[in-house]
């Protein structure tokens, strides 16, 4: 027993810094995406919708509709539509109120046929 | 089927010859899977012969309703179709064979076999069918508060499962603990009844419903992209394994092969989620005994794997890697490399100092014994098996690409006990190690075949059906009704053997998708290594060698 006493001092404290300092391992972690708005017409938006498998992307007319909350950061949507999608590094996401996870996006219109 | 051709060897043929002669015929090959049309009343005999096949071992039983007029199975008609799935693993093949149950029992078959008793279980609950003879059924799925229109996959039984456990024969006093099923945190549902004198562990035995989710029936309906989300997320510790096996049985059914660099990706994902498992054991293992700073460091390198799964494929569990007919993404090799050896390292003097270790290395020997006899006829699998003696392997014995080229060295034990299965797991993860290594340099990336899937980009699905409904009649009919197309899929999961199978309709959904992680095998045999002459303070440490998942079973 006392030589895992002295195994564990020399291997000293390896505890995070976070959030004191970021820890760079966050860098390789799956986030919630980011939409390129310029892009999301309502049949992109639907594309999007389908390929959503946790109900976090809807949309009610012209505006899609993201929450946070539900999204899973599982990456289908940008799999479906990557030039619409992209990866938003986000992974700070906790707030007070849970309708501050939901996002309403406006769409640009119907693409051309 | 992404798996290894094989010529019918003459033992194998023997086999089906002497099958065929029980009345057996054949229903489908494909590969190294043979699929064989029993009738029931002929089923006794037929398991009569597999048992005594040298290599033979029942891997799972599981039923589906049967599909009516509408080309889609209808949850509450008759009747139903019991599937046994048996790995012929001298033969390197899997033989399923399929009896259609119009009446409300089968054989009796756990008589003759055992390692079926857990499923008759399972089949009554879900199907309402159950084993001739009236032998009591235990409650192994459903909640008790489930009534006769809980959701469940066929037909309410008439009557409930009852309890039933082997009689208490001990001097004195004994008596039964309740334990669980909230027992510590960030440990997953699990109830115990531990019957004890005192110390001495008399009885054993699990409740293992409160975490059951309906994963099996939600996939109804689903088409195989949605499908593989939640088969990934079904148990989280085996998402490439239970991934792997799906994606094989979708391939299987499809036709589908992907190319070789994606089959070394995901064996590279599978050896990182095999690595880290064992990695979390080791931490369990020092918990349960007590160990704080041996824990802490396993668990430093435990850490250090999940950096490892992160930077190599996005994701700490490896949730995403998988899909049908190849990965999502090829690993980061350059990250891989840089980062595994000093993470493998860290775990490797850890746990060399933790065998050094006598006072932990007591608690661990002759502490939870499973004998070689009591694991073949339970038909378990991986470490826990291969502890015991009993080389079972499914990337040796069933090898699918790239596991036949790189096939791994298969470590065994003999004294079958908690010691046994914790250097068992630590020759694999060094294994583990190895293989990665050997795989990246032949090459690997993604490759995914993706046009012949139903529901991805230029194969847009006809609609889908609500999820866990039958299709609306009508459709999906395809001009036969009843003519689904079957797939089995298998790999080598950190706690064994893992299958799937799939039967779609001609739409590419699913009708039934039957899952069997390897915990869903060996849970059965964590009571027998309990109750080996234990006191109830080795039942953590019996539990951590086994490092099991109540996800596996309760799915």
């Amino acid at each position: 027993m006392p030589l895992w006493f002295a195994r564990g001092l020399r291997r000293g404290v390896v505890t995070t810094r976070y959030p004191a300092q970021r820890d760079p391992s966050a860098a390789d972690l799956p986030t919630p995406p980011a939409f390129c708005a310029e892009k999301l017409t309502r049949e992109v938006a639907d594309q999007l919708c389908q390929a959503c498998p946790c109900g976090a992307l809807s949309r009610a007319g012209d505006a899609l509709t993201f929450d946070a909350g539900a999204c899973t950061a599982c990456g289908r949507c940008a799999q479906a539509v990557p030039g619409a999608v992209t990866r938003s590094g986000e992974f700070e996401l906790a707030a007070t109120r849970r309708e501050h996870l939901i996002k309403q996006i406006p769409l640009v219109g119907e693409s051309e046929r | 089927m992404t798996a290894v051709r094989t010529e019918e060897a003459p033992g194998l043929r023997d086999l089906l010859a002497d099958l065929a002669r029980l009345g057996s015929a054949p229903a489908s090959r494909a590969s190294s899977v043979v699929s064989l049309t029993v009738p029931v009343g002929g089923l006794e005999q037929v398991v009569h012969r597999l048992i005594a096949e040298p290599g033979a071992r029942l891997a799972d039983m599981f039923a589906s309703a049967e599909p009516q007029r509408s080309g889609w199975p209808e949850r509450n008609s008759e009747p139903v179709r019991l599937r046994m799935v048996w790995a012929l693993d001298a033969h390197r093949a899997y033989l399923i064979t399929e009896s259609l149950v119009d009446s409300a029992s089968y054989p009796e078959l756990s008589d003759i076999a055992p390692a079926a008793f857990i499923e008759e279980c399972e089949i009554y609950e879900q199907f309402g069918i159950r084993p001739a003879g009236g032998k009591p059924l235990n409650r192994l799925v459903l909640p008790p508060h489930a009534g006769r229109d809980f959701p469940r996959l066929g037909r309410a039984p008439l009557e409930e499962p009852g309890e039933v456990h082997a009689l208490h024969l001990v001097g004195g006093q004994a008596f039964e603990y309740p334990f669980g099923p909230v027992r510590q945190v960030g440990v997953e549902s699990l109830y115990y009844g531990l019957v004890t004198s005192g110390e001495e562990v008399v009885d054993l035995y699990l409740f293992t419903w409160h975490k059951h989710r309906g994963v099996e029936l939600r996939l109804q309906g689903c088409c195989l992209a949605d499908a593989l989300f939640y088969v990934e997320r079904m148990e989280g510790l085996g998402a490439v394994a239970n991934g792997w096996a799906f994606a094989a049985a979708a391939e299987a059914v499809l036709g589908i092969a992907p190319t070789e660099e994606a089959l070394r990706a995901r064996a590279v994902a599978l050896e990182l989620e095999r690595l880290y498992n064992h990695a979390a054991a080791t931490a369990a293992l020092c918990q349960a005994c007590g160990l704080s700073v041996g824990q802490a460091q396993a668990e430093i390198a435990l850490e250090r794997l999940h950096r490892v799964n992160a930077a190599a494929f996005g994701h700490r569990y490896l949730f995403g890697v998988i899909d049908i007919g190849g990965v999502r993404q090829a690993p980061d090799v350059a990250a891989l490399r840089a980062a595994l050896p000093a993470a493998y390292g860290e775990l490797r003097r850890a746990t060399d100092a933790l065998l050094a270790t006598n006072s932990l290395v007591d608690r661990l020997e002759a502490t939870g014994i499973l004998t070689a006899e009591a694991a073949r006829r339970l038909g378990l699998v991986g470490p826990v098996a291969r502890s015991t003696g009993l080389s079972l392997d499914a990337r040796a014995d069933h090898p699918v690409a790239p596991y036949d080229r790189h096939p791994p060295a298969v470590a065994t034990g003999e004294a079958g006990d908690v010691l046994a299965r914790f250097r068992v797991m630590l020759a694999e993860a060094g294994e583990s190690v190895a293989l990665i290594g050997d795989l990246l340099d032949a090459g690997t990336g993604t490759g995914t075949v993706r046009a012949a899937i139903p529901g991805s980009a230029g194969r847009p699905l006809p609609g889908r059906a609500a999820i866990g409904q039958p299709r609306p009649a009508g459709r999906g009919q395809g001009g036969e009704p009843g003519n689904l197309r079957h797939g089995l899929g298998w790999a080598e999961s950190s706690r064994g053997e893992t299958l799937a199978w799939l039967a779609l309709d001609h739409d590419g959904l699913i009708t039934r998708a039957r899952l069997r992680p390897a915990s869903a095998r060996n849970w059965r045999g964590f009571d027998d290594a309990a109750r080996s002459q234990n006191v109830f303070t080795d039942i953590p440490i019996i539990e951590a060698s086994f490092w099991l998942t109540v996800a596996g079973i309760a799915r």
